[in-house]
């Protein structure tokens, strides 16, 4: 994963990692925005999302030696915060997602193309993240990792402790329950034809 | 095909291709066979090419959703606090149980015996908390007065209400909370009554007419002639009172007599106050002249500031005075305690409690004055008073309590503060919105409560400035500290030099005369620092050159790869 357009900051990177809290502080101000959001997608509560936000940044300041300045920053931070957000909503007990074993076993129901074109035409951004917060919280941290930053399937698998096989059924998954969610009355809920 | 081989490639239109292979195809995650089989298979089948949009279209919608903006960084985030976190959980257990016991050491030391004075002078509160809380203090003339323990008690408990809830109150909600909290306080007590409101050259109440609720009057010369049932609220040249007011009379004025019968108190700012009528309860003045004739009565207690005070009449209890001169010749039913110049007890004078004064020159008392005790004579000596071991005490906690108001208020509000600290170095612009903020605010604020309109934003305006001249310190001593200790942007560090700042700021303010001028400006100039801080926040950001904020999302990451290539 990386962040395509954007040029990193490896000076302020390389400065930060020999101890210098001015280059720590630039760094915090620049990803931690998008950190908090990629922490608020991935959260249930946005108390939750400020408190990994901070630990996440706590963490990095202490990895920060360790990080392979050969490779994106952008994705060691997501890799980082991915697996942080994953622990903690481990900790807390908080998922409500199936167990991983039984996902390939499970069918499911190829939507009618049209009425899922019209259903993602309808519906807004806030809408989607509405809708976003009611998945269980496997294929909320899925789908947050594939679209929000970008991750490889590999990184994904990792984060989340599943063969890299599944990840695609998890995305799936994670997609029909979030029609589901969009539109509760539509015929795409429950899938259309096969 | 409807199997889940993802990798097979079939005729169009004799199957179609599942959705988990057009969903891998459009993560780019087939290899390449299989994905040119897909491609081969959309290009005449219709189906599996408006699903294959379909599916590209959720990804792209899924992350313009989730990269959209919607919600700031919130204020705790918006600098990297490492040690604020780690410690947080103690820390602000200590540093609010050390308030608790600051404001509980302050409040038995220091508040509760003004209070019970108070008390005594008709200000029933029963407790701090009722008294701020509880008995619709904002609407009852100078009861409102917050000082900066009320201010510390209320923030104290604002503060523990915030950390037992702190996992569902943050930031923005917190803050609401805590002034929709404000807001009740101040609507619960809004009167129940109707009040009337009368304005013009001379505005009177005739005799025989009878106002039932609180009544505010303003004019050149206010007459009270008939009944009111209720309060009474003039701003007047002149204020005369010869009929019956059933509550409170609370005026500012040149001239105020009162001839008829108060049931309730006075509290009046006047120039000379005439009272020849009675008043069943309390009298609180602040006059250059009270004159208490013969024929008036106090029916409880007095307090009166001023510069002369002639006391002929009846007090039914204590008399508490601070004034340059004053003689008593009438009946005092309790205690006096005085404090001025001079004291004089003349023949006829009966006093049934404790007298004591404290002044400059020895009191002189009448041979046929009849005091229930000898009279307690202290003599002021300016200066050396001030420096006994008590003194110092009191400047420690004194000390103690800004930093735990500048505590709060850096943690409440850290970027605010910080802007705040850094303006003190603009010192032309500081000292200017100083002075005319700090002379002006409360100007402001009078002017709104006398043209009674605005009377919540007056009484609001006064808390606001009043706090303000404590929070202009504790910026002004970030600021020196900042000097001294160099600049830092994390918390700690800052509130370390706020400390520092603040203490050298207490100790130079310790010095004789030249103390109180140094705090004037420090107040001045903490104050032109707050608005100026206040003034570019509410300030649009416009200019063209600016760099990006902060807050933009400079490692957010791009879309992903969805676009498929031909469709």
């Amino acid at each position: 994963m990386s962040a395509p357009g954007k040029t990193e900051p490896t000076e302020v990177i390389a400065r930060a990692r020999t101890g210098d809290t001015q280059a720590w502080g630039e760094l915090y101000r620049e990803f931690a925005p998008a950190i908090f959001r990629f922490c608020r997608r991935a959260m249930p509560t946005r108390e939750d999302a400020e408190d990994a936000t901070m630990e996440i940044f706590m963490k990095l300041r202490d990895k920060l030696i360790q990080y392979d300045q050969t490779r994106s920053f952008t994705a060691w931070l997501y890799k980082v915060a991915a697996n942080h957000c994953w622990d903690m909503l481990r900790r807390k007990k908080a998922r409500h997602d199936k167990d991983m074993d039984d996902v390939d076993d499970v069918a499911l129901e190829c939507p009618e193309p049209n009425q899922l074109e019209k259903l993602i035409e309808e519906r807004t951004s806030e809408e989607v993240r509405k809708a976003l917060d009611t998945l269980g919280m496997r294929a909320r941290m899925a789908l947050v990792m594939r679209y929000y930053s970008d991750m490889s399937y590999d990184e994904i698998a990792d984060a989340l402790g599943v063969r890299r096989q599944f990840v695609g059924v998890v995305l799936l998954r994670a997609r029909h329950e979030l029609r589901q969610a969009m539109g509760e009355n539509s015929a795409l809920a429950v899938g259309g034809t096969r | 095909m409807t199997e889940p081989d993802r990798n097979s490639n079939k005729q169009a239109n004799e199957t179609h291709v599942d959705e988990m292979t057009l969903l891998l195809y459009v993560e780019r995650q087939l290899d390449r066979e299989a994905a040119q089989g897909v491609s081969l298979h959309t290009q005449t089948c219709t189906r599996c090419l408006t699903l294959l949009r379909a599916l590209d279209r959720e990804s792209r919608l899924l992350t313009r959703s989730m990269l959209e903006q919607d919600e700031p960084l919130p204020a705790r985030l918006a600098e990297f606090h490492e040690k604020v976190k780690r410690n947080m959980q103690w820390i602000w257990g200590v540093v609010f149980g050390l308030a608790v016991m600051g404001v509980y050491a302050l409040y038995t030391g220091y508040v509760e015996p003004w209070e019970r004075q108070f008390a005594e002078a008709g200000f029933g509160s029963t407790n701090l908390l009722s008294l701020v809380v509880f008995q619709g203090a904002f609407w009852k003339g100078w009861q409102s007065m917050f000082s900066l323990f009320e201010v510390l008690a209320v923030m104290c408990m604002a503060g523990f209400g915030l950390f037992a809830f702190r996992r569902y109150l943050r930031r923005g909600s917190a803050l609401a909370v805590l002034f929709a909290s404000f807001g009740l306080m101040m609507a619960v007590a809004t009167p129940a009554s109707a009040t009337e409101f009368r304005k013009g050259d001379n505005v009177n109440v005739k005799k025989g007419e009878v106002i039932k609720g609180d009544i505010f009057l303003t004019g050149e010369h206010v007459r009270i002639d008939g009944d009111v049932e209720g309060d009474v609220f003039a701003f007047a040249h002149q204020v005369d009172v010869s009929g019956h007011i059933n509550g409170d009379l609370i005026c500012f004025a040149q001239a105020v007599r009162v001839n008829g019968v108060i049931d309730g108190n006075v509290r009046t700012g006047a120039n000379n106050v005439t009272i020849t009528g009675t008043v069943e309860r309390n009298v609180m003045t602040w006059s250059e002249t009270l004159n208490l004739d013969a024929s008036g009565k106090i029916g409880r207690s007095l307090t009166a500031g001023g510069e002369t005070l002639t006391l002929d009449g009846k007090i039914g209890r204590d008399f508490l005075g601070f004034a340059d001169s004053t003689t008593i010749s009438g009946l005092i039913g309790g205690s006096v305690r005085e404090r001025g110049k001079s004291l004089s007890i003349v023949s006829g004078a009966e006093i049934d409690g404790k007298t004591a004064f404290k002044g400059q020159r020895e009191p002189n008392v009448a041979s046929d004055a009849k005091l229930a005790s000898p009279l307690e004579f202290t003599r002021e000596e300016h200066r050396r008073a001030e420096r006994t071991g008590g003194y110092y005490l009191w400047q420690v906690i004194w000390a103690a309590a800004y930093v735990l108001f500048g505590l709060v208020l850096f943690s409440l509000m850290p970027k605010f503060s910080q802007e705040a600290a850094a303006n003190t170095e603009h010192l032309g612009a500081s000292a200017g919105l100083g002075i005319l903020v700090g002379a002006g605010f409360p100007i402001g604020a009078l002017l709104a409560c006398i043209t009674v309109v605005g009377l919540f934003v007056g009484i609001s305006g006064f808390f606001l400035w009043y706090a303000s001249l404590y929070f202009a310190q504790i910026i002004v001593g970030a600021a020196v500290g900042a000097w001294i200790m160099g600049r830092t942007d994390e918390f700690w560090p800052e509130i370390g030099r706020m400390i520092v700042g603040l203490l050298l700021l207490r100790v130079v303010m310790m010095v004789p005369y030249v103390g109180a001028w140094i705090k004037f400006v420090v107040v001045v100039w903490g104050i032109g620092a707050i608005s100026l801080a206040l003034y570019r926040r509410l300030q649009p950001t416009m200019a063209p050159n600016i760099p990006p904020a902060p807050m933009a999302p400079l490692g957010s990451p791009l879309p992903p790869n969805t676009t498929v290539g031909g469709i």
